[in-house]
């Protein structure tokens, strides 16, 4: 019983991480049609903000020593400032390009991301313990002691949600969102800001990359400069299986890729648990091949800027 | 009478091919001014380009005294002009207050933009029968009556329509048509609106332009072309005339 309990938990906020990534992901196709392979990356120098810019081998604490608010805060508004960067620096100049142009100028933005990290920080993994209280707390849940950080995870991620479905339904900013994501030229004719919206849409991405950094960190106790890229993978698959350009369609991915891989990870025999991913993509593929447009359909339409 | 927008000798191109080739067009404050022209004419492409979505590779755009050549789509809204474009460009996933609600996001006075909205609530009231419903659940005429309240409520002082009538029952085409010329009566709202039907604009216009294959082939007072001879033979061209002439109800 306490054994079942610990896999739904896993699976949950395995579920929530990929999720809250997704959504990063999802957020920015939907307004640009800009699948954003650097979300990974954003995700990554989230958890290096926390430490002092330093090639050495050891890591030295900077904002991870803050008082927790303001770790928080800071931790998102450097992400959000190096979101909106990049948007300005690459997104764009080729905001008229095609949406493949735009994919090859976020793998570049990725590999960028990755060697400034190298030259700045080194590409050595550096341990960095974050929050270690989240860990160390446990319940007694059935005789299984259940960590605070997965349900804070699960925690956080349905608050997220819930604040930006009410940001999208119910604000102004939210509403135009929505409207220039469906067809932006006649939102455009209406006098929505294409830079504005965009710029939103890249604030809002930034700030779930900084959360998810966080809360990764917090869990994997160590920093690497391609930590991210495994989320940024998953997370994509989450948004295609999910159906791209739908926002309930990225949760409803990442929830359902998480629990998967916790699902297997538990259940597969040890000798074939090192290939679990293997089994992940293989229901991917199969779930591609049943409903190609995804899991739910988006109702918004192709047509970018 | 000052021209309110003047559009001087405009080519815009697709790609390599010019759909529009040396097109003016000048528009009076408080003129209904109609472009009429058969497909392809290049009708759109010209409203497009008043827009801001379009540029021209050559000619200029003056709105007032500013040249807004090239501007973005959202500041040539801003400066006063609000296109109902072709097709029914309704926000699906918004409901139908909500559509309307994205007309005024230019706006600061509130009290006249709660005035506004009822005034177009009042002109269609189906519209406010299905405020909370999801715009793509309205018929046809339903949403173009959207859209045109939609720009309404962005207070205009130029609006463009392309194609009011594609699609609507002569009816709600009626009604359409004594909206806006209320309107302009009223408070004396500028209009440039795209017809396919010459019949149709030559009653509803003070002045027309019949544009076929890209370029203007006759301009003038609608009460001077009344009888229509003249607009249908710019219309098709001479040489087609016969052979065109049964499609289309003149
Ligand atoms: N997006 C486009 N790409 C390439 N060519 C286009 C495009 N849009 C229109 N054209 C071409 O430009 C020309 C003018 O098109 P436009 O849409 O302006 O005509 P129209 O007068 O509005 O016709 P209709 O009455 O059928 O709406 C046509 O020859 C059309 O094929
Ligand atoms: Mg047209």
């Amino acid at each position: 019983m306490g054994y079942i309990i610990q896999v739904i938990v896993d699976a949950l906020s395995l579920g929530s991480l990929y999720a809250l990534a997704a959504l990063g992901i999802g957020l920015l196709f939907g307004v640009l049609r800009l699948i954003n392979f650097a979300h990974g990356d954003f995700i990554t120098l989230g958890a290096y903000a926390l430490i002092v810019p330093a090639y050495g081998p050891d890591a030295i604490r900077f904002i991870a020593d803050f008082h927790p608010v303001a770790l928080i805060i800071c931790t998102i508004l450097v992400v959000v400032a190096i979101a909106l960067l990049s948007e300005l620096l690459v997104f764009r100049p080729l905001r008229y390009a095609s949406a493949a142009t735009l994919m090859v100028g976020s793998f570049a933005l990725s590999f960028v991301i990755q060697n400034l990290i190298i030259m700045i920080y080194s590409g050595r993994p550096k341990s960095l313990n974050l929050w270690s209280d989240l860990t160390a707390i446990k319940f007694d849940v059935g005789g299984v002691d259940i960590a605070l950080l997965p349900l804070l995870i699960i925690g956080v991620t349905m608050v997220l949600m819930v604040l930006l479905v009410l940001f999208l339904k119910h604000t102004p900013w939210g509403v135009q969102m929505r409207a220039a994501a469906e067809d932006f030229k006649m939102a455009r004719m209406l006098g929505v800001r294409a830079n504005f919206v965009i710029s939103l849409a890249f604030v809002l991405s930034g700030a779930l990359a900084a959360v998810v950094s966080l809360l990764f960190e917090a869990q994997l106790g160590i920093l690497m400069f391609r930590m991210g890229t495994p989320l940024m993978v998953f997370a994509f698959i989450a948004t295609v299986i999910g159906g791209m350009g739908s926002l309930v369609g990225s949760v409803v991915g990442g929830m359902s890729v998480g629990i998967v891989s916790s699902i297997l990870q538990a259940g597969l025999p040890s000798e074939i648990r090192g290939y679990r991913d293997v089994f992940v993509f293989g229901l991917v593929i199969l779930v591609l091949l049943l409903r190609p447009q995804g899991i739910v359909l988006s109702r918004a339409t192709r047509e970018r800027v | 009478m000052t021209a309110l927008l003047k559009i001087d000798g405009i080519t815009v191109h697709y790609s390599r091919l010019a759909a529009v080739r040396n097109v003016s067009v000048e528009v009076g404050e408080g003129e209904i001014v109609c472009i009429v022209g058969p497909n392809g004419a290049g009708k759109s492409t010209t409203l497009l380009t008043i827009s801001g979505i379009l540029s021209p590779t050559e000619g200029t755009v003056t709105f007032g005294s500013k040249n807004i050549t090239g501007a973005n789509p959202e500041n040539v809204a801003r400066m006063g002009i609000s296109q109902v474009p072709e097709g029914r460009h309704v926000f699906t996933v918004l409901n139908v207050e909500e559509n309307l609600r994205i007309g005024t996001l230019m706006r600061r006075d509130r009290s006249e933009i709660e005035k506004d909205f009822k005034m177009v609530l009042d002109m269609f009231p189906v519209l406010a029968e299905r405020r909370r419903q999801p715009a793509g659940k309205l018929s046809g005429g339903e949403q173009q009556m959207l859209v045109i309240g939609r720009a309404l409520l962005t207070r205009p002082k130029l609006m463009t329509i392309d194609e009011p009538s594609l699609g609507l029952a002569p009816k709600i085409v009626d009604r359409v048509y004594e909206v806006l010329t209320d309107l302009r009566n009223r408070m004396g709202l500028t209009l440039l609106i795209v017809e396919q039907s010459s019949e149709r604009a030559l009653k509803a216009a003070d002045r027309i332009y019949v544009l076929r294959s890209g370029q203007i082939q006759l301009s003038g007072n609608a009460k001077d072309l009344r009888d229509g001879e003249k607009v249908k033979q710019a219309y098709f061209g001479f040489s087609d005339a016969a052979k065109h002439v049964g499609e289309v109800a003149f």
